[in-house]
Parts: C-alpha cells; sequence; structure tokens
C-alpha cells in the first residue's frame, strides 16, 4: 500500500475517537441508570 | 398572537437577518476569499513584484523541463487556465500529484519578464475517482488522455468496472509483459 | 395569523409528548440497540471493504482509503451541527426541555467528529496536495464551525443557572447555522484547493461505483453511531437530572422534617 502512514494515522485516529466516544457513553449510561434505580426503589415503598 | 409564535417569526426575522450580512459580507470579501488567481487574470493584471501570489491551473502538456543546478532539482512548466499560460519556475521536490494535465496551484511571486518564481507548489486533484485498472483500459482503448482534461463522464466507464472485475487477471496479464 | 397561532401550537404539542421524561426513556431504551447494532455491522463492513477490498484510486494510490473515513466525519460534522441548531430552535421557540439536554450532549461529539474531519484531512493532503492546510475557503469554513462547537460546549455550561446557559447557547447554535450552507457552496462560489463535491443532489456521482459502495457503508454506519452515542448520552443526562431531582425531593422532606429518620439521611 502507498502512503501507508497517513491511511493508518487517519483509520487509528477515527477508530480511537470513536471508541472513546462509545466507551464514554455507555458507562455514563450504565452508571446513571443503577444510581437511579437504587434511588428510585426505597422512594415508591415509602408512604408519600 | 402566542408568545410562542412570536418567538419563531423573531428568530425567523433574525436568521434572515443575519443570512443576508453574511451573504453581503462574503460578497464584498470574495476577492480575497479566493484561494488562487488564474494566469489570465495575472496576464491582464500582473501584480507587483514584490507580492506573493497564487496561480492556479492546469500544466501544459509537453511543458515540463526538469534540470539540475547545484544539485537541486528546478522544474519549469507553463500554467495555463485556457486563454492564457505563464511559464513557472519551481526549484525543489514536486507534490506525488505533479503532472501533465494536472490542476496545480503555485506560491510565488511574478518576475518582471512575466514568469513565475514558485516557492511552493501544490497539486489539486479533481473529483474524480476512479481504480488504476479502469483509467489504464481508458487510455489504451483511447477513449481519454489524462494529459488533456478532465476524465469522461462516470456512467460511462463505471458499467466497464464491473464488466472488468471478474477478468481483472486477464486484462493485467498484457501489462505485466 | 390563526393558522401561524395553531401551527405553532400544534407543532408544539406533538413535541411536547417526547418531552415526558419517563416516556422518552421508553422510547430510548427501546430505539438503542436499532442504532448501536446496525452501525456497529456497517462501519466495520465499510472500513474493511474500504480498506482491504476497494480499489486504489488512478492518480492517488491508496491514499484514497483515507476518503471512507474523512467524507463521513464531513458529512456527520454538518449534519450534526444541522441537529444542533434543530435543538436550538426547539429550545428558543418552544422551550422544549428535551431539546436543551440534547444540544447539551450533541455538543462534544460534534466537535470530537470535527477534529477528527479536520485531522484525516489534514493527513490526506499532505501526500496528495503537498501541504498539511492551506487557508482556502472550504478549510477555513469548516475550521470556523469547529470554534463553533466548541464555543457552544463552553457556553451552554457557563452558567449558575442552567437555563441562562441554554438560552444563550441556542441564540450560538441558530446564528452558527450560517455557516452550513457557507461549507456546503465554498467549494462552487470560491476557487479551492479542496476539490469540488464528486457525489450531488442533481448529477451522477463521478466516482466509480467500487469506491462508492464502502463510501456509503461507512457514511451509513457512522450516521447510526453518532445518532446512538448521542442517544445514549441523551438517556444517561435525563436519568442524572431525575436523580437530581429525588435527591433535591430528599432533602426537602428532610430539611421540613425537624426530627428525620435515620435511614433516608443514609440516602
Amino acid at each position: 500500500m502507498t502512503h501507508l502512514p497517513y491511511i493508518l494515522a487517519a483509520y487509528g485516529l477515527t477508530l480511537g475517537v470513536a471508541t472513546v466516544l462509545s466507551v464514554n457513553a455507555a458507562i455514563r449510561l450504565r452508571t446513571a441508570r443503577k444510581r437511579l434505580a437504587a434511588i428510585e426503589q426505597p422512594r415508591t415503598r415509602q408512604p408519600s | 398572537m402566542t408568545r410562542k409564535s412570536r418567538r419563531l417569526w423573531l428568530v425567523v426575522a433574525c436568521m434572515i437577518g443575519l443570512g443576508s450580512a453574511a451573504a453581503l459580507t462574503l460578497n464584498a470579501f470574495s476577492s480575497n476569499i479566493v484561494f488562487f488567481m488564474a494566469p489570465s487574470q495575472v496576464h491582464a493584471k500582473p501584480p507587483p513584484a514584490d507580492r506573493t501570489i497564487r496561480l492556479g491551473g492546469m500544466v501544459v502538456a509537453g511543458s515540463v523541463h526538469r534540470e539540475k543546478v547545484k544539485d537541486s532539482p528546478v522544474n519549469l512548466f507553463d500554467v495555463t487556465d485556457g486563454q492564457a499560460a505563464v511559464t513557472v519556475r519551481y526549484e525543489g521536490i514536486l507534490p506525488d500529484l505533479f503532472r501533465e494535465g494536472q490542476s496545480v496551484v503555485a506560491v510565488g511571486t511574478v518576475n518582471p519578464d512575466g514568469t513565475f518564481r514558485a516557492s511552493e507548489v501544490l497539486a489539486k486533484h479533481d473529483e474524480t475517482y476512479m481504480p488504476k485498472e479502469v483509467a489504464e483500459e481508458l487510455r489504451r482503448s483511447g477513449k481519454w488522455d489524462p494529459r488533456f482534461g478532465k476524465a469522461p463522464d462516470a456512467a460511462s466507464w463505471n458499467t466497464m468496472t464491473a464488466a472488468d472485475t471478474p477478468k481483472k487477471p486477464a486484462t493485467q496479464t498484457p501489462d505485466g509483459n | 395569523m390563526n393558522a401561524t397561532q395553531s401551527l405553532t401550537a400544534r407543532t408544539g404539542n406533538l413535541f411536547h409528548r417526547y418531552a415526558n421524561p419517563g416516556r422518552f426513556l421508553r422510547m430510548g431504551a427501546k430505539l438503542q440497540p436499532w442504532l448501536t447494532w446496525p452501525a456497529l455491522v456497517l462501519s466495520i463492513a465499510g472500513i474493511v471493504w474500504g480498506l482491504f477490498f476497494s480499489p486504489a484510486d488512478w492518480q492517488q494510490g491508496d491514499s484514497v482509503r483515507i476518503m471512507y473515513v474523512h467524507v463521513p466525519t464531513a458529512w456527520l460534522a454538518s449534519s450534526g451541527y444541522m441537529g444542533l441548531a434543530v435543538c436550538s430552535l426547539l429550545s428558543l421557540v418552544w422551550r422544549h426541555p428535551l431539546a436543551d439536554l440534547a444540544a447539551v450532549e450533541i455538543g462534544p461529539v460534534g466537535a470530537s467528529i470535527t477534529a477528527v474531519c479536520l485531522a484525516t484531512g489534514s493527513l490526506w493532503g499532505k501526500p496528495m496536495w503537498g501541504t498539511w492546510w492551506v487557508w482556502d475557503a472550504r478549510l477555513t469554513s469548516v475550521l470556523v464551525l469547529f470554534f463553533l462547537y466548541l464555543g457552544h460546549i463552553a457556553l451552554i455550561r457557563a452558567f449558575d443557572e442552567p437555563q441562562r446557559g441554554y438560552r444563550a447557547a441556542a441564540i450560538l447554535g441558530l446564528a452558527g447555522a450560517v455557516d452550513l450552507p457557507i461549507i456546503k457552496f465554498s467549494v462552487q462560489w470560491w476557487n479551492t484547493l479542496h476539490q469540488p463535491d464528486s457525489i450531488t443532489v442533481t448529477g451522477a456521482p463521478t466516482m466509480s461505483t467500487s469506491m462508492l459502495w464502502p463510501l456509503g457503508l461507512t457514511t451509513l454506519g457512522f450516521t447510526l453511531g453518532f445518532g446512538a452515542i448521542v442517544l445514549a448520552r441523551l438517556r444517561a443526562s435525563v436519568m442524572e437530572s431525575r436523580i437530581r431531582t429525588i435527591l433535591a425531593a430528599n432533602r426537602g422532606r428532610q430539611s421540613a422534617n425537624p426530627a428525620p429518620k435515620p435511614d433516608s439521611a443514609a440516602v
């Protein structure tokens, strides 16, 4: 392949940014879901 | 009128105002936004010798001469926009895409004799993307010579690509010989 | 006037149906896998096709493969900002709460994608044009778009009172939309080092079909991926705001109650 360093750098950068964004979103979603579940349960049991 | 529709019309009015302001500004400065000058513009109104300009156009087929002056390559070629041509002199290594018939942008100054001294040459490729085999096939069949102008319409060679793909080894063997 | 009134009211009702956080979370959870998995499959297929099975270009050689990541990110940089501008409009005119949260979440994703677009373009420009960067109209207008994203990210988080940040950022988001047609038409209005578009709405593409296919796959895959990431962030954001509301309510009950129970103090 010609220009291999440039191609690798471009694909590496794209995949790296995509991975960081996806993993960050997934972790954030999971943390929020767990915290919400933990908070909502005792609240539903409380008589309001 | 509810508050919502009042806000909507306010936003629309602001966008129209902003849009026309931007359009007027860009129109007023459009000569500065232009990235390069064409050879005919340089001919008609030669810029002062101390001003750096960008010259854009197509490399004339058969005009490229390479010399060696004290170990550094010197390239001489003509750049044209179809109406006028300017001879460019550039010391240094040309980009990979440089070839006859290619569009280039040269950065430099105009000499008093009308030639152009380039300090940098950039290659400008067009929007046509085609596989190497197709380009060679077009050249061999005489349908297109890259040294003289743009490639033919993609529709005319796309069917050729599909037909050629299965017999790719067959078309490559004559090349190898 | 009567017509516009009913139009804004009706569209407003339509949007506000999705403003209900519970309804949004239920719909978002259903939609998420339909975005995530096709995005992964299409992107991987497009990248493998583009890297190993598509032909090299007759003049650019293998460097043309950078196109399969550069063009989708360029398209997403602009369409992401279009999404931001739509959220800004919904926020300014209809005061839609979900649009504000969406604007907060689109900003960083769009800015990252625009940065990737600029960087991959640079990596393509160096071997082909012979330069990393030129100040031509296309490249400069995309750089302006990147700064608009950064400004929006900073502005929407700049105020202690979130509502003021939402308003200010929405105005910036709408005003910045002026840059979108400039990016689109820069290669036609002015002569630039960047080549004109190969794929247009009106004309036939000036690109071999063997390159068009992987490009279409990565474009579709990246677009769905952008949607999946924004949706996941938006769902997390809605859950986080719900958590804050519940905690605040609990604290309010505590301070109202003279003798708080020990177990509720632990929460």
